[in-house]
């Protein structure tokens, strides 16, 4: 049992404000697209505008004549190596080559001296293609004779995967009760309210790119890699972030483009996306076909799972070979689960690419697991928050496909939201039109593995104390895309150092200036960078009381027989630091201040620096694919929804929401709390809501944000965030493990659950929008009329 | 008179002669903060491409903008909020070259009780002023309560009543809630001035019986023997989702008796629609469940909606259904809400 040992922190678990709290609200923060610099360009990408078909012809004459244009690129002009993130997909080129695969498809990039003759010169160039049939479904990519987007996805299958855990089949012929369903997700979209822009920019063979992005290090990897660059000579930063939720981590066309037109041109230039541009970049969640098969016996305890999934990738792979992955990797870790088979099928499509979307491939197949549990705990008479005990991992245990789990208190996690919600005196009692539903789900705080075949540590963390010891200065590559990784990053080093938070400075996401980390996704930065600065803190606070000790002697107050130290010498670990005083913890009246120590520190040996180093080591899980899912820590969590629903409109209203979740010791509440709401709000969003929609050309229906239907405000309902106290986590920094994007997985589930209780028909497609559910309520009545 | 001239960036150009001109009223700031608001969001790589250019003026009498209307004919557009138009112009929608702005005519802004006439709303009254006006709020809420559930808080300060008519939108949410009212409108020409019941000014979407050099002045509920009213518009969430069905209702109750009543549709045909057989069904019938459901059921046969991306006729139909037999029910009990 890891139990946590209460500790008396300064920082740690603590609602400090966030470093960056004033610049943000006052609005002098500064993002990419406010950045300028002297001799400044402006460009955009040239779009395709069908789905599929050859490029025949590019005139760029008549834009070439417009004044103050100063370069228009296409793929003759740029490298053709091709990016991707496994090498086996490889398929997306900086600029089309030949065959543009969707609308909006990369075919080139237009620069000029400003934004307005940027819009104006896109207008006066002319493609011409030779249009190909187009698939803009699964269905129609699966059909015999469909068109082939890829020669080498025959079939148009991208990806198949086919995991076999023990024994479905003899399993399931011992069960009390055999369940399959069919449910259905849709494509979704990030909707982070800053969108893409880049500024490239070269200093003899020395080039800068700002992005706003979610990891530099990656950015930096591809396009060095892709432009036949040192890494080293090409430095990635990025300002302030405006979100990202997985959908900038992919490189775009733009981070290509002003690399190469700012070195062709001379000049620094910044490429932008609009809105419409950013749907049309793409990368949100798949839409995915799911059929489950579930056996259970009498007390709903799991004997074997079934799981399919159809997804569909749109026009190239990217992160999407890891989504596919994920839609089933962690189907073993939430429930215990000795029999399972997870077969899945990712086809290439007409569309803009799919990819990685805050939860990664989990939240659907979630939903439809969370659904499809309480229609068997139905059928067999089992309450659903019974049928998750039942199941739920326990701590100390490794998963059926070898992934070792430490702490986890699913169970727990259960209990206290059925506690805190009255779910007792609610469930099934509310009456027609209202409901109550749960849905558990959790996530992996962090990958195993780097996204590229690398021996690299995942997390390096610096601190250099200023001259004085004034200030520390912490260093890492992690990205705070909103989230406040840089905050919970800064109390960990606080905390290991022994001085005021108030006194570090966050210097992140730099190649050149701070220290590798891979960046922000899968969860991971407060779990790895944690561990680098944390490190690195604790070396600074070495280094201290070593320097403190021979303060101490030299001062004379310690003198030879005092009582404490006894016939021996003062040594370092005699003494502590905390909020930044130096003290003997047998003594503590005996006290230096960290400022004299480090200035000293610094006159006498020079500046003071500590490093921090993090590599996860060997995780578990051999099978092929193990190395997405496999993490060092897992979170977990419960979410219960309460729902009203108007029986004659359909009409839904989700009026009050629950969240008990086991991620270990929470660094920062206020900000833990904010993901916990945010991920309500997502995730309400995509059970009601939210659709990327296209007409039969494969044109978007709906890039903005009156169509593209988020929740606002006043749909949103109140949240009570709760953590399990108990939960700590060996593996993670100060015992703590992810929120981020675990706290998304459960919400599609809880929210359905909660619409089938209110209206009593198994809603089986995402989004449940009002319309959907006022016609299966009226198919519902017909039905009961015959 | 601003004499306008051409203009490169717009926005920084609005921004401009508003900041420069002499007085500083609030609504001035109010676009100001608006028009500053869209150039950020383009400067963060907003939604659109730039606006086409054109001339930019700002006449000082309702003579003088109808003059400039008829001038330059239909190169010439007027702009109110501008919160429909700017948007038109930055999908390329339209290309006026000429905009004669009525920010000026400070007669147009007004809300106010003239007896014998009714309540006069002028052209220039945003969303939001219909939602804090005193007289409406004792007289008819129920407009007030359609003006709160329109848009979003920053497009309800900048949108009023003469843009949100003359857009002439199916989906607007005012015009049914006016016409339960049987509001005329006063159209301003440079051969005069004309009043028209508002359901007759529309005749298809985006189109109204407007000359090109008619301005809307004002609006105006006559006094009502009617006893309570209400609108309710069904959008796909509760804020900045536009109406897929709007049912406002007017109805005259004595002794739980239907004296009269008016039921105009919204969303479900090319214009706003006046539901006739429901009403006259509904005259001099005693209120029940029954009644009101019933009333519902022949609303739908009123109606011709179409499919789109936000719901389907069949859906539309149905909820007009539903909406009516709720707009009644609470016009009936709570009076004008
Ligand atoms: C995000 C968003 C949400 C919206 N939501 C809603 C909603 O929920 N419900 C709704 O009904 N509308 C909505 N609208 C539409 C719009 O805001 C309203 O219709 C608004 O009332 C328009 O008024 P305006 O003053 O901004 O018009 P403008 O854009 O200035 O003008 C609109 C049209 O009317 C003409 N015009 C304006 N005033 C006069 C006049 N006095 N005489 C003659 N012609 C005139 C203009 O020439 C133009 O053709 C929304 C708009 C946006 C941008």
């Amino acid at each position: 049992m890891s139990v946590k040992v209460k500790q008396d922190y300064s920082y740690v678990g603590k609602s400090v404000t966030r470093n960056d709290a004033q610049l943000k609200t006052t609005g002098r923060a500064q993002y990419t697209a406010d950045l300028k610099f002297p001799n400044m360009l402006y460009g955009k990408l040239i779009r395709s505008t069908i789905a599929h078909g050859r490029i025949k012809n590019i005139d760029t004459s008549e834009a070439e004549k417009l004044n103050g244009v100063k370069a228009i690129i296409t793929a003759k002009d740029v490298p053709s190596m091709k990016w991707g993130l496994s090498p086996a997909r490889f398929d997306e080129n900086i600029f089309a080559i030949d065959k543009v695969l969707y609308v909006g498809d990369k075919i080139g990039a237009v620069c000029a001296v400003d934004e307005e003759t940027v819009y104006k010169a896109l207008k006066l160039i002319k493609v011409e293609y030779e249009e190909l049939p187009a698939v803009l479904t699964v269905e129609e990519s699966k059909k015999e004779g469909a068109p082939q987007i890829f020669e080498e996805y025959p079939g148009n299958v991208n990806t198949e995967i086919h995991h076999k855990f023990g024994d479905c089949d003899e399993a399931l012929k011992d069960a009390y009760y055999v369940r399959t369903d069919r449910l259905q997700g849709q494509r979704t979209y990030h909707a982070f309210i800053e969108n893409h822009c880049s500024i490239g920019m070269w200093d003899g063979d020395k080039a800068t790119l700002y992005s706003s992005c979610q990891s530099v290090h990656y950015l930096q990897y591809h396009i060095a890699r892709v432009l036949g660059m040192k890494m080293g000579n090409l430095r990635v930063l990025k300002t302030h972030v405006g979100a990202g939720f997985g959908g900038k981590l992919d490189p775009t066309g733009l981070d290509f483009s002003a690399v190469i037109l700012s070195k062709m041109l001379g000049q620094p230039v910044k490429m932008f996306y609009d809105h419409e541009e950013t749907f049309l970049n793409g990368h949100g969640r798949h839409a995915i076909g799911m059929e489950l098969t579930t056996g259970v016996d009498k007390n709903g305890k799991i004997l074997a799972h079934k799981f399919t999934a159809i997804m569909d990738g749109g026009a190239y792979t990217g992160l999407g070979i890891a989504s596919a992955y994920y839609a089933g990797s962690l189907l073993g870790v939430l429930y215990n689960i000795e029999n399972y088979q997870f077969d899945c099928y990712r086809y290439v499509t007409n569309l803009p690419p799919c990819g990685a979307q805050r939860g990664h491939g989990q939240p659907q197949p979630r939903y439809a697991f969370e659904h499809h549990l309480d229609l068997i705990g139905e059928a067999i008479g089992v309450d659903p928050i019974d049928m998750r005990l039942v199941n739920a991992r326990q701590n100390n245990t490794v998963t059926t496909a070898g992934y070792e789990v430490k702490s986890y208190h699913l169970g727990k996690a259960n209990e206290m939201a059925r506690d805190a919600s009255g779910w007792k005196e609610k469930r099934g009692k509310l009456g027609v039109g209202r409901g109550i539903g749960v849905g558990n789900g959790g996530f992996v705080t962090g990958a195993g593995f780097c996204q590229y075949r690398t021996d690299l540590p995942h997390s390096i963390g610096m601190i250099k104390i200023y001259d004085d010891g004034t200030q520390a200065f912490v260093y890492s590559q992690a990205i705070d895309i909103g989230q406040g990784s840089d905050t919970v990053l800064l109390q960990m080093a606080a905390e290991a150092m022994g001085i005021p938070y108030e006194n570090c400075k966050m210097y992140a996401g730099d190649t050149d200036l701070s220290t590798l980390d891979f960046g922000a996704y899968a969860s991971r930065q407060t779990l790895m960078a944690g561990w680098a600065v944390k490190r690195a803190g604790e070396e600074v606070k070495q280094k201290i009381l070593e320097q403190a000790v021979e303060m101490f002697k030299e001062s004379g107050r310690i003198k030879e027989g005092w009582a404490y130290i006894g016939n021996r010498e003062l040594r370092p670990d005699d003494l502590d630091c905390k909020e930044g005083i130096v003290f003997v913890k047998q003594e503590p009246n005996l006290t230096l201040t960290f400022e004299e120590v480090a200035r000293k520190y610094f006159v006498t040996k020079g500046v003071l620096i500590g490093r921090g180093w993090y590599h996860p080591g060997k995780l578990g899980g051999n099978h092929k694919g193990a190395a997405v899912g496999t993490s060092p820590a897992y979170s977990s969590a419960t979410q219960i929804a309460e729902v009203k629903v108007d029986m004659e409109t359909g009409q839904i209203e989700c009026v009050d929401t629950w969240d008990v979740h086991d991620s270990g010791t929470i660094i920062n509440p206020k900000l833990f709390h904010g993901q916990v709401h945010g991920a309500f709000y997502m995730g309400i969003g995509e059970t009601i809501w939210e659709e990327v929609k296209f007409d039969n050309k494969g044109k978007l229906l709906n890039g903005n944000f009156s169509e593209y239907r988020l929740p606002t405000a006043l749909d949103m309902p109140p949240v009570l965030s709760l953590t399990v106290e108990d939960s700590w986590e060996p593996n993670g920094p100060y015992g703590l493990k992810e929120v981020g994007e675990g706290a998304t997985t459960p919400t599609m589930g809880a929210v359905a659950n909660a619409i089938y209780d209110a209206m009593g028909v198994s809603m089986t497609e995402l989004p449940i929008t009002y319309e959907k559910v006022w016609r299966a309520l009226k198919d519902k009545e017909k039905n009961e009329k015959k | 008179m601003v004499i306008g001239h051409r203009s490169k960036c717009i926005y920084q150009q609005i921004i401009r002669m508003l900041q420069f001109s002499e007085e500083g009223d609030a609504e001035r700031q109010i676009v100001v903060k608006f028009v500053m608001q869209v150039d950020n969001y383009l400067k963060r790589g907003g939604e659109n491409v730039y606006l086409p250019d054109f001339e930019y003026y700002t006449p000082d009498s309702i003579a003088e903008a109808c003059q400039l209307l008829s001038q330059f004919g239909a190169s010439a557009k007027v702009i109110a909020g501008g919160t429909d138009l700017v948007n038109k112009m930055k999908k390329e929608l339209l290309a006026p070259e000429v905009l004669v702005s009525i920010k000026n005519l400070d007669q147009l802004k007004k809300i106010e009780y003239v007896p014998g006439r009714g309540v006069v709303i002028g052209a220039r009254v945003t969303h939001n002023e219909l939602v804090k006006s005193e007289v409406l709020n004792e007289k008819y809420s129920s407009v007030s309560n359609a003006a709160q559930q329109m848009a979003h808080n920053q497009v309800r300060n900048a949108g009023t009543v003469g843009g949100n008519i003359c857009n002439a939108v199916p989906s607007a949410d005012l015009p049914p809630i006016f016409i339960a009212f049987n509001a005329t409108v006063k159209l301003t020409g440079v051969n005069g001035e004309r009043t028209l019941a508002l359901e007759d000014l529309f005749t298809g979407p985006g189109k109204t019986v407007m000359t090109q050099d008619e301005l809307i002045t004002e609006v105006v509920i006559p006094d009502q023997k009617m006893t309570g009213s209400n609108y309710i518009k069904f959008g796909l969430r509760k804020s900045g989702a536009l109406a897929v069905v709007g049912v406002a209702v007017a109805v005259q109750v004595e002794n739980n008796v239907i004296k009269d009543a008016r039921v105009a549709l919204g969303a479900v045909a090319a214009t706003p629609v006046r539901a006739k057989k429901t009403e006259d069904f509904l005259k001099g019938k005693e209120v029940s469940d029954e009644l009101l459901a019933e009333a519902g059921f022949i609303a739908t046969g009123e109606c011709k909606p179409i499919s789109d991306i936000r719901a389907s006729a069949e859906y539309r139909t149905d909820l007009v259904r539903v909406f009516t037999k709720r707009a009644l029910r609470k016009a009936i009990d709570e009076g004008h809400v």
